[in-house]
């Protein structure tokens, strides 16, 4: 089976939208220049939809663009989420593809599923925006966490495999890129965590660890 | 030691002040109108969220604070920094603070009454619709179309319909009209939500944990919230809902992550109750100071931890 590619240039092409709630449930059906997305024929969805189409938003005059990009946020957030199959990652409130939770939330979630924390700190002599940029760290690792699989280097899947999985569940995030960094005590801490992780380095594992998750 | 915050004078932290005084439960107030003599510093690692909280002169281990009741408005709109720049250091301090005890909110241990993650459902109205159907309450038929076809196919099977935006902005409900329909082209540009019009009674049902006060509503208006900008009126009374739709109400509220949830129903001829929306940071004082239901007690007994 083929799988279809939706990318952000064809939903922004989308011509027919209709989506249904209601006693029979929710149904979404999407008609674009390259034929027509029907939700209940979806098997699954790989789903790195990060942000909404920007050139549909370039319709809109600058004093409704604001509101036309908050109806069509929440318009996505809906259909995505009644799609029934599986999807790595369900949509939610806080990001089309997962929750993109701040730091602080990522070190406690990860502290409470097991995993050694690089130690959060945050006050009001800080600049909140730029608490969510990361520095880049050359001794960085990511494991990835999908379905009941995680794939990475193997002395931090080796001890780490139970908590990973216990963060991806506990985040709702079936699949979830996990990064590690040496501390300057030399262990190995969670730095952080992302709802779309870099898949190109995970080879023929990941592909089918995504595969399996896919058919679950 | 409860905390409680947002702007002193907000009849919601008004009524709770006062319930929390006739229980003699203490509490210290966060007046985010004086921001500018708080800080916090929040810490979070292996062992936990630990941190300080200097609060109006008082200084505080956020490991002490049990639990918590924010209202906030928007700290940029605050008057107290109307008149200054973009960059200064009030607007920068305050930014910082709010954003830092937002954070906490989210991490803390402490009972929350609400964070901020469950909140975001109700961003998107048929996405909470899906989550609504889930706890067992019944749903408007809902439309969310860019085809004026399929508005015209839709209001010929269910007669009257209604529109409402499908975000939280802008988010009043209007009966589709013959005006309406001259100007359905339009939705071809971005898709819009119809529903069924939905017969029966309002209801607004608060729940604080396992607390349901049930308030009817009836109005001559289709949206009761906008009946005197209408030309309408709306009357409140306090009812005792059915105990299997109080049940469905508070597993709503707990199945969203919620403690404190405004729930609007309309109770059809048949007794049976159709969910609107379920609003996380309901303005109570409205429904409290009509009908004398106890609504503000019941939080405060929440965040004493009696309920």
């Amino acid at each position: 089976m083929s799988p279809t590619v939706l990318t952000s240039k064809d939903l922004a092409s989308v011509r027919g939208w209709r989506h249904t709630i209601g006693a029979a449930g929710a149904d979404i059906t999407l008609r674009f220049d390259g034929g027509v997305l029907r939700g209940g024929e979806v098997r699954g969805v790989l789903n790195r939809l990060s942000y909404l189409p920007p050139s549909w938003l370039t319709l809109f005059s600058l004093a409704d663009r604001d509101y036309a990009g908050q109806e069509m946020h929440a318009f996505y957030l809906s259909w995505l989420h009644s799609l029934a199959a599986p999807k790595l990652n369900p949509p939610t409130p806080q990001g089309l593809c997962g929750n993109v939770r701040h730091p602080s939330a990522w070190a406690s979630l990860a502290a409470r599923a097991g995993l050694p924390v690089r130690r959060f700190r945050q006050s009001s002599d800080d600049d909140p925006e730029a608490l969510w940029l990361t520095t880049p760290n050359l001794s960085a690792r990511t494991v990835i966490a999908v379905g009941a699989e995680v794939i990475g280097p193997r002395d931090l899947v080796g001890p780490y495999r139970s908590a990973c999985l216990r963060l991806a569940k506990s985040s709702g995030c079936p699949l979830l890129g996990i990064d590690f960094a040496l501390d300057i005590d030399g262990a190995w801490r969670m730095t952080t965590a992302s709802v779309t992780p870099e898949l190109t380095r995970g080879g023929e594992a990941l592909v089918d660890a995504l595969a399996t998750a896919l058919a679950a | 030691m409860i905390l409680l915050g947002g702007i002193p004078s907000e009849s919601p932290l008004v009524l709770l002040a006062e319930a929390l005084d006739a229980l003699c439960v203490p509490y210290r107030l966060f007046n985010q109108r004086k921001c500018a003599d708080c800080s916090i510093s929040l810490d979070v690692g292996a062992d936990g969220v630990s941190g300080a909280l200097q609060l109006h002169g008082e200084s505080f281990d956020l490991c002490g604070v049990d639990a918590i009741y924010f209202r906030l408005m928007d700290d940029r709109l605050l008057p107290e920094l109307e008149d200054e720049p973009n960059a200064s250091p009030a607007r920068r301090h305050s930014r910082a603070l709010h954003d830092t005890l937002y954070r906490w909110l989210e991490v803390t241990d402490a009972r929350v009454v609400n964070r901020s993650d469950p909140q975001g459902s109700n961003s998107s109205k048929p996405y909470q619709a899906q989550l609504i159907a889930s706890y067992g309450l019944r749903v408007p038929e809902t439309l969310i179309t860019n085809d004026p076809a399929e508005v015209l196919a839709f209001r010929q099977t269910h007669g009257s319909i209604i529109y409402k935006s499908m975000s939280s902005v802008r988010s009043i409900v209007k009966k589709l009209d013959d005006k309406d329909i001259a100007r359905l082209e339009s939705v071809r540009s971005c898709p819009v939500q119809f529903q069924a019009l939905v017969p029966g009674n309002d209801v607004r049902v608060h729940v604080v944990a396992r607390d349901v006060h049930a308030t009817e509503i009836v109005s001559d208006v289709t949206d009761y919230r906008y009946a005197r900008q209408q030309g309408g009126s709306a009357t409140l009374r306090a009812i005792n809902l059915p105990e299997d739709i109080a049940r469905r109400c508070i597993a709503l509220t707990a199945g969203l992550d919620l403690v404190f949830a405004g729930i609007d129903l309309r109770i059809g001829p048949d007794g049976e109750a159709t969910c609107f929306e379920v609003n996380p940071s309901p303005a109570f004082s409205f429904y409290q100071a009509n009908t004398d239901q106890p609504i503000a007690t019941s939080l405060a007994r929440y965040l004493a931890g009696a309920l």
